[in-house]
């Protein structure tokens, strides 16, 4: 398997697998996300904020409050300033902990790179006066860490101590969690996504339907990614235990176009949803992900 | 179906072998475990799929193609009568009825008699069949006839004999009565009761070829057979007040599981019963009665035991003579000078023995005279010159004339050159063997003085030490009968006359050797005197099936004896036969059970000879053997295909069958198209695979 290449140079970018060797979440959080994202977060609601976000023309009704008077000074028109949303906003982290998760071919697992995502993102909204929580699940809701700016600690504890046991499913699990979001805030989806793409944005819609802003991480290891088998081998399936024997120069190209495919369209429906979606591959520094990522988001409210 | 070399099915093993490295082989692939399968299962495996069904499809081919060769070469054929035998057309049966002792046991007779009749019954106009009669010998009323009346009323007046069994005989019969029939179906019945012990393994019976031989069991389903049997009596003879008394032991068996309680057991001597014992219990085994003891007179006496009568009746009796003791007369001539010391032992072995007694008579040399040898058998010269003279001829006609003398040679032993020539040889001054003693160095055993110790652990004549011995040059004529060890002659015989002389190297007292102190000493001398005297013991008893030889000096009947040219024998059952000697009737043929009685045409009036005859015993064991073993046995090798439903069993050789059938090209030619069908299937498809790759 090739080694994972920084695109950026120097030794900003951590090393998944030497982040692993740090025991404590909380601080391998911190050693991630103080690094570099200090303030690139923006809330996506308008709000009560010190950050201005536009001017609206005054409509009746509105908080007189509101009213820009410099404006109304300068142009004799009644002006509203609109304001970028409090940042009390729900961060809440929806991670997959089936079976499948705890694959790793080399290096660390998916399991154990979403738990770095996860921690490094609570952290982050921690950070910027944020209330954190997290919902694991595989075929069912396992664990559920309801949303509290008090809760990091929490948070952390409970992505330490989750394990990958059993066979996952998206549409029954992401239908129950609906209930815990009712107020509007950020949802990351953790998961390697492995379901048909239309079932899976079924699956997704419900929570983005409700205003939450939904982002997913898609997280693969590279072998799923680039099949690096020669030998004839029997493959059997993490979650199902199925076997199948399997000669991967003989469906190697077909695997690789598949995948891309999957994670193409996968790509297009949300896009399609407005739902934030990033592929991570467990080779690649996780800051660095998470900087691409953030980076485009922050492109994406600029655009908004 | 049937294989000729099943040796090269062994082969067989070798499939399995790239079957098995082909499991082991899949057996030690790693599995890997992946997150999902779900691109892979969208993936056209087709094509991996079809190789693996490839290759197995190809391994069956191989696999089957290696199939028919070995089977080809274990030469296949089919048992299956369709194929071995398509024959029809006229029969030539040959039916054997079991006619033996055994066969009255119970209704087995009659109903054996009634199979054969309605086997020939069933015959067509254009069948031939023969009616063989067998018990221990075989016999053919009519050979090979197309005419039933007379088969039919031969099983109808044919009879239970006193005979044992034996199929060796009438199975030879019926091969040669089939050998020599045109007919093209060839069928064999054989009816018996099946006993074990009528097999005789030594004869050797090979039907023709397609013969059917059915099997047909009478009285198969009597499981609890019950038959007490007299399997044989036994005599202690004792002295008593001047008269011999005798204890008459019988020995009764039980074969069978079932206990038989109270059963009388009667002794009748001449024609009155004497005494009746009550046994308890007999049951699988044996039990001996003994009677109290009967005085015997001058004349033997008949005796019978008999038991109460059970299923068989035949085995339920037992006949036998008693005769008077046999006495066998001695004369010991000795030297007199110390002659009382030199006879002891000799003495004293011959005072032991009631069958026979040896009266013993001693003269010396000075004393003998020629009426000593009157009503004498042997004369023994115990180391003392011979009877010179008038008396040295007597003595030489006396062997002459049948007598037996043994010479023992001593210190005093000397044969002047005007002795009659009696000596096997000569001997010569003795010779010392004082450090360890000489030893017999070759015995002949096969001789009857020496046989006794012919047999292990029955005593040996090789472990006495002689210290002197005279070495004994034989004459031409003489037989040397035990030599010591440095090759001189210790014990030879001449004969002279219708007489025996035999000289023995050294003393039968202590002084020249210690054969006297050894265990074998009596018994030596006592076969020494017996031979000499042409000492036969009477039989109390013959056996059905036994010959009696009027002609050989050997029968003893009796005390008396045959001494006569012409005889009538009455058979138990009343039929007269003459016998004269000297003609071609000279033996009788002893078939039936009872008492034989022999007069003596000359002297009418006198008491008839008795000759007790008794069925073979062995034919009271009524074990069945299987008759798939029976035809095993007239196969002459197991080969026999044998119809379950029907009881019979085809005899056709596998050899036979394979050469007619020839099998085995078919597999052949079938695993030749194989290979070339796998070579053509694995060339396409390693192209297809090619192409899509």
């Amino acid at each position: 398997m090739p080694e994972p290449t920084y695109s950026t140079p120097g030794a900003r970018f951590v090393d998944p697998t030497v982040l692993a060797r740090i025991g404590n979440l909380n601080l391998l959080a911190r050693t991630v996300v103080d690094g570099f994202i200090n303030g690139l977060h923006k809330a996506p609601y308008l709000g009560v904020s010190v950050d201005f976000a536009e001017h609206r023309e005054y409509m009746p009704g509105d908080d007189i409050r509101f009213i820009d008077w410099r404006v109304f000074a300068r142009t004799d028109r009644f002006y509203v300033k609109k304001f970028e949303a409090d940042t009390n906003a729900n961060f809440s982290v929806l991670f997959d902990i089936s079976r499948s998760m705890s694959f790793a071919s080399k290096g660390i697992s998916k399991l154990d790179y979403g738990r770095y995502l996860a921690a490094c993102l609570t952290y982050f909204a921690t950070k910027q006066r944020d209330r954190v929580g997290l919902v694991t699940f595989d075929d069912d809701i396992v664990t559920r860490v309801p949303p509290s700016a008090k809760h990091l600690n929490v948070v952390l504890h409970t992505l330490d101590r989750i394990n990958a046991g059993r066979p996952g499913s998206f549409e029954k699990p992401l239908f129950k969690s609906i209930e815990f979001f009712k107020r509007r805030g950020i949802l990351l989806v953790i998961s390697d996504f492995y379901e048909e793409p239309k079932a899976l944005i079924d699956a997704l819609k419900p929570l983005s339907y409700i205003g939450n802003d939904l982002m997913v991480f898609h997280i693969l290891d590279p072998a799923e990614i680039n099949f690096p088998y020669e030998e004839a081998i029997s493959f059997q399936d993490l979650e199902t235990g199925v076997k199948m024997p399997v000669i991967p120069e003989k469906l190697r190209e077909q695997y690789r176009q598949l995948v891309k495919a999957h994670i193409a369209t996968l790509s297009k429906l949300c896009a399609e949803h407005r739902i934030d979606y990033a592929l991570f591959n467990t080779a690649q520094p996780i800051d660095h992900g998470l900087f691409k990522f953030l980076a485009m988001r922050e492109k994406m409210n600029r655009i908004r | 179906m049937g294989f000729l070399a099943p040796l090269f099915l062994f082969g067989l093993g070798g499939i399995a072998v790239p079957i098995i490295i082909h499991m082991i082989q899949r057996e030690r692939r790693e599995i890997l475990e992946f997150p999902s399968l779900m691109f892979m299962r969208k993936i056209s495996f087709h094509s991996f799929r079809r190789q693996r069904i490839r290759h197995w499809f190809l391994l069956f081919l191989r696999c089957l193609a290696l199939l028919l060769l070995i089977i080809a070469f274990a030469r296949p054929f089919f048992w299956s009568s369709i194929l071995a035998t398509g024959i029809t057309g006229a029969r030539e049966v040959v039916i054997l009825l079991d006619r033996s002792y055994s066969m009255g046991y119970s209704d087995r007779w009659n109903i054996a008699k009634n199979a054969a009749t309605v086997i020939l019954n069933d015959l067509a106009a254009e069948d031939r069949a023969t009616v063989i009669l067998f018990d221990n010998e075989a016999e053919s009323g009519l050979s090979s006839t197309t005419n039933r009346a007379n088969l039919t009323s031969l099983i109808a007046g044919s009879e239970l004999s006193d005979a044992g069994t034996r199929y060796g005989p009438a199975l030879k019969l019926a091969e040669r009565i089939l050998e020599s029939s045109n007919l093209p179906r060839l069928e064999a019945v054989l009816i018996s009761d099946f006993q074990r012990i009528g097999i005789d393994s030594t004869t050797e019976v090979n039907f023709p070829e397609g013969t059917i031989l059915t099997p047909i069991t009478v009285g198969s389903g009597d499981e609890d057979i019950i038959n007490v049997s007299v399997a044989g009596v036994f005599f202690d003879r004792r002295y008593f007040s001047g008269r011999e008394r005798v204890q008459v032991s019988a020995r009764l068996t039980n074969r069978s599981i079932v206990p038989v309680t109270d059963l009388d057991v009667t002794l009748e001597m001449d024609g009155r019963s004497v005494e009746t014992l009550t046994i308890d219990s007999i049951s699988n085994g044996s039990i001996t009665v003994e009677f109290s003891s009967v005085t015997l007179g001058s004349v033997p006496m008949n005796g019978t035991v008999r038991i109460e009568s059970d299923a068989l009746l035949t085995d339920d009796v037992f006949y036998f003579v008693v005769s008077p003791g046999q006495i066998v007369n001695v004369l010991i001539v000795s030297s007199g000078r110390g002659s009382d010391d030199s006879n002891l032992f000799f003495t004293r072995a011959l005072g032991i023995g009631s069958e026979p007694a040896f009266d013993v008579r001693m003269v010396t040399i000075d004393e003998f005279s020629a009426s000593d040898l009157d009503d004498r058998q042997v004369v023994v010269l115990n180391d003392t010159r011979p009877p010179s003279g008038q008396f040295g001829r007597v003595l030489a006609e006396f062997v002459e004339t049948g007598g037996g003398l043994l010479v023992v040679t001593g210190e005093r032993s000397v044969w002047p050159t005007d002795s009659p020539d009696l000596l096997p040889g000569q001997f010569g001054s003795p010779i010392n063997r004082l450090n360890r003693g000489g030893s017999l160095g070759f015995v002949d055993y096969s001789h009857p003085v020496f046989e006794l110790f012919s047999a292990p652990r029955s005593g040996d004549v090789t472990t006495t030490r002689f210290f002197r011995y005279r070495p004994v040059t034989p004459f031409p004529s003489a037989t040397v009968l035990a030599r010591f060890d440095d090759g001189s002659a210790a014990l030879t015989e001449r004969r002279v006359g219708d007489g025996i002389v035999l000289l023995w190297a050294s003393t039968v007292d202590s002084f020249w050797n210690d054969l006297p102190k050894k265990p074998v000493y009596l018994p030596f001398v006592h076969k020494l005197i017996e031979y000499l005297a042409d000492y036969t013991p009477p039989s109390p008893w013959f056996s059905v099936g036994q010959v009696i030889d009027f002609s050989s000096p050997e029968v003893r009947l009796g005390t008396g004896g045959v001494s006569t040219s012409e005889y009538v024998v009455m058979s138990p059952s009343g039929t007269r036969n003459p016998i004269d000697i000297g003609e071609r009737t000279e033996f009788i043929d002893l078939r039936e059970q009872g008492f034989y009685e022999i007069h003596d045409v000359d002297a009418v009036n006198d008491q008839p000879l008795m000759v007790a005859v008794n069925v073979d015993f062995a034919e009271s064991n009524l074990t069945m053997v299987d008759p798939e073993e029976l035809a095993s046995m007239i196969t002459g090798r197991a080969g026999g295909e044998r119809n379950v439903d029907t009881g019979q069993t085809r005899l056709i050789s596998a050899e036979n069958l394979e050469s007619q059938q020839s099998i085995w090209w078919y597999f052949l030619i079938g695993a030749f198209l194989l290979f070339i069908a796998e070579t053509v299937v694995s060339n396409r498809l390693s192209r297809t695979v090619l192409n899509a790759d």
